[in-house]
């Protein structure tokens, strides 16, 4: 039973909807303006269209895009509806008007129309700190976008996804009114939809949701009871359910909800950013809520007419310099705050100087001045206020009818200032959004306390790394080395020079580490070592050890014609770390001299030389592995990062920053 | 510029718009800055006040956009597009100015001059 009552409903909705279609076009014929009517008729087939796009689509995105779409269609039609509504009132109201006998010249002076350009949106949000810094949990998201009315145009910014990893809400969109008079109300409405799982709002039933919120848990079910209701948090929902002239059509999907609104004037048009209050409709419990911190800051520049485009133009007479009858034909150009004077009409198509300008604005005065004797017309005198002093420019036009226009043309600019007010003051720019639209959609914002991220390149991995490319090519050197001028020490027959020729055969002990990049391009550079190449590298394959490397090298020790070792009465373990430091130690001799970057006698001397060659302990070793400035060879671009993350951890540094 | 703490700053400020020249893929300015809330602002070479951790113009390009459009060497930046520069680190500040896809840049920046020439104007 009631399902039938539901169809019954949409079938007289559906009967209400093409009467009103009706209606609008018999008032669109009347009128006697197609204009309108087409661009009715075209909203309502994109409203049609994406209609039936949120019917079919999967995806949630395109869901939110194509609600989007009928949200402004909806609002298109709404505003073209009323427009056609006042002309229909305005011209009853002429009929009227002419019927009744006083109709006196209307002498009311319009004031030109202007561009007006609403540009760099941004919204700050105020999320609590408790819910901005902890991490679990899942986001809640929300698509929002801004729908700006002007008059009869109405457009809507991109679609943004905000969560609490913003700080700002921005729309990066230029939205240009052409026609815009000075009275304009320019309004401002975000729209946002709560963006969770994918809920299909209006398939399940009432009875059944209530079941599901009190098995989902309380915030669950709630955002869930939410978005089964339509309009549950504001009385307008998908863009005007508010008058039976328009019956929405209810569609399954996102449904966007007023969030906040405001209205902007003449009076906020300024060159510069701005920030304006906004009336924050919605409260905490709806599910398209979110945290405004109840101003939206963005530049709203206006271009009027008078100020961009030529108002008068013609031939005209000025006095120049001191001579009572020295009259110098120019071309005038009244445009914007100035009177352009050029010697002819094609100089100032070539953009050629004008001769003379006179300003015209606030302070200028104007008038006519006595009959000219000697002409047939009157004489139009200029005043300016240049600095302290008055200059008046005398000019004539060539005829009466030509003076009285030019006279027009000057009342009709100053009162296009007097209206536009501080937008004729200079001319504010307005850039047109470029023509091409980057394809590419910006990942999430990042929110600026997430901003100063290491570079990947910077991570300790890789310095790690680096410093197993390191010790790497110590040991290579070792192998041409000699032992440090300590390890005399420990033998106790005889001091040995620090010079002395070590041979080593190829299997050395070799510090194998764990490294991730290939040895080739290190080994390769060592003169003279190539054949210790394969040993490098076949040891690279085997997994890290201590003992057997040593052990290893220590047959082959014994076994070395060198006439240096000596028998030692040391234990194990002392020919042990002798072996090892003999193996890291001799870097110390007999490397390159270390470039300017690396600045500390290195401990890692002694760090590695007990080192069980495992990434980890380097990276424990002492304050130098994180910022090592071992400054020998190796790729330039790890250099690179490495010092610009020493800079920038270096408080000492003033970074100077080239943009 | 008077900074007195707990109290909002004052300046006399002075609008310049730069218009980025497009190098390749790159937009750039042609200036360079210094400072910022996590930089040590006692080696700030421009600033009057030494404990000031504002954003400052530490180099402007011979030639380049930012010289074109009136910024000069000593400047402090107040705002870049409506964002505040007063309370930023040095890389935010730079990501701001650095903005892909914004061609243009209005920046809202102090200086002594500015000061001096509005007392003198002032005075008469």
């Amino acid at each position: 039973m009631p399902i039938d009552r539901l169809a019954d409903m949409e079938e007289k909705l559906r009967i209400l909807e093409d009467l009103n279609m009706i209606y609008i076009r018999q008032i669109a014929l009347s009128l006697k303006d197609s204009d309108i009517q087409k661009k009715i008729d075209y909203e309502i087939r994109m409203r049609e269209g994406a209609c039936k796009l949120l019917a079919a689509c999967s995806q949630r995105d395109q869901a939110l895009e194509a609600s989007k779409s009928l949200l402004t269609c909806n609002a298109r039609i709404m505003a073209y509806m009323s427009e056609l509504q006042r002309m229909k009132e305005a011209q009853v109201m002429q009929r009227v008007a002419r019927r009744s006998s006083d109709a006196g010249p209307m002498d009311d002076r319009s004031p030109c129309k202007g561009k007006v350009a609403i540009s760099d949106l941004r919204i700050p949000l105020m999320w609590k700190d408790t819910e901005y810094f902890k991490n679990k949990g899942e986001l809640h998201r929300c698509a929002v976008f801004c729908l700006l009315q002007l008059g009869g145009e109405i457009f809507d910014t991109d679609m943004v996804m905000v969560d609490r990893t913003l700080t700002d809400i921005c729309f990066d969109n230029t939205i240009v009114f052409n026609e815009a008079s000075p009275g304009f109300e320019l309004r401002v409405e975000l729209y946002s939809c709560c963006s969770e799982e994918d809920y299909s709002a209006g398939s399940t039933p009432r009875k059944l949701a209530s079941k599901l919120s009190s098995s989902l848990g309380r915030s669950a079910g709630k955002k869930m009871r939410a978005a089964l209701e339509p309009g549950a948090c504001s009385p307008t929902s998908n863009g005007g359910g508010a008058t039976i002239l328009l019956p929405v059509p209810s569609v399954p999907g996102p449904k966007y909800h007023l969030l906040a609104h405001t209205t902007l004037n003449l009076s906020h048009v300024q060159d510069s950013f701005r920030t304006h209050d906004l009336t924050i409709t919605g409260n905490e419990e709806c599910s398209y809520w979110l945290p405004l911190y109840g101003g939206v800051c963005c530049r709203l520049a206006a271009q009027p007419h008078c100020m961009t485009q030529q108002m008068m133009s013609g031939c005209l007479r000025v006095k120049l310099g001191g001579e009572p009858q020295g009259w110098t034909n120019v071309y005038g150009v009244l445009k914007g705050t100035n009177l352009f004077c050029y010697h002819q009409k094609e100089d100032m198509e070539a953009n050629v100087e004008p001769v003379l300008t006179i300003g015209i604005n606030k302070e200028t005065r104007i008038r006519a001045a006595e009959k000219d004797p000697h002409s047939k017309a009157q004489n139009i005198c200029i005043t300016n206020q240049y600095g302290g002093e008055e200059v008046t420019h005398t000019l004539a036009a060539d005829s009466r009818e030509d003076t009285q226009r030019w006279m027009e043309a000057f009342w009709q600019q100053f009162y296009d200032m007097s209206q536009w007010r501080q937008c004729c003051d200079d001319l504010m720019k307005i850039e047109l959004p470029s023509p091409r639209k980057p394809a590419i959609v910006t990942p999430k914002q990042g929110s600026l306390y997430h901003e100063m991220v290491i570079d990947t390149s910077d991570d300790i991995g890789t310095v790690t790394d680096i410093l197993a490319r390191r010790i790497e090519e110590f040991e290579l050197r070792a192998q041409l080395g000699s032992p440090p001028h300590w390890m005399s020490l420990f033998d106790e027959d005889s001091p040995r020079s620090p010079h002395k020729h070590q041979h080593l055969p190829p299997h050395s002990p070799s510090p194998r580490l764990h490294s991730r990049q290939p040895r080739s391009p290190r080994c390769h550079r060592t003169p003279g070592l190539l054949s210790s190449n394969a040993s490098l590298t076949s040891d690279s394959d085997s997994p890290t050890s201590v003992s057997p490397c040593f052990r290893q090298a220590w047959s082959p020790d014994t076994s070395s014609p060198s006439s240096r070792f000596r028998p030692r009465t040391l234990s194990l373990d002392a020919k042990l770390s002798t072996l090892r430091g003999r193996g890291y130690g001799g870097f110390r001799c007999n490397c390159q001299p270390p470039t300017a970057n690396s600045v500390s006698p290195r401990p890692t001397q002694t760090a590695l030389s007990c080192s069980s060659s495992t990434s980890s302990s380097s990276s424990s070793e002492g304050s130098n592995s994180q910022e090592s400035d071992l400054g020998f060879s190796r790729p330039s671009g790890a250099r690179r990062s490495l010092r610009n993350l020493r800079a920038k951890l270096d408080p000492r540094n003033w970074l100077q920053s080239q943009v | 510029m008077s900074f007195i703490p707990g109290q909002p700053v004052t300046a006399v400020v002075q609008r310049i718009e730069i218009h980025k020249l497009r190098d390749g893929d790159n937009l750039i300015l042609g200036f360079s800055i210094g400072g910022g809330i996590d930089q040590d602002p006692s080696q700030n070479p421009f600033s009057e006040d030494k404990t000031d951790k504002g954003i400052y113009v530490t180099r402007v390009s011979k030639g380049g956009p930012a010289e074109v459009a009136g910024l000069r060497m000593g400047d402090k930046i107040m705002q870049v597009n409506g964002w505040d520069m007063t309370m930023v680190t040095h890389d935010q500040a730079r990501k701001k100015l650095t903005k892909k896809g914004e061609d243009v840049v209005r920046l809202l920046v102090t200086r002594k001059s500015l000061e001096n020439a509005v007392r003198q104007s002032m005075m008469h």
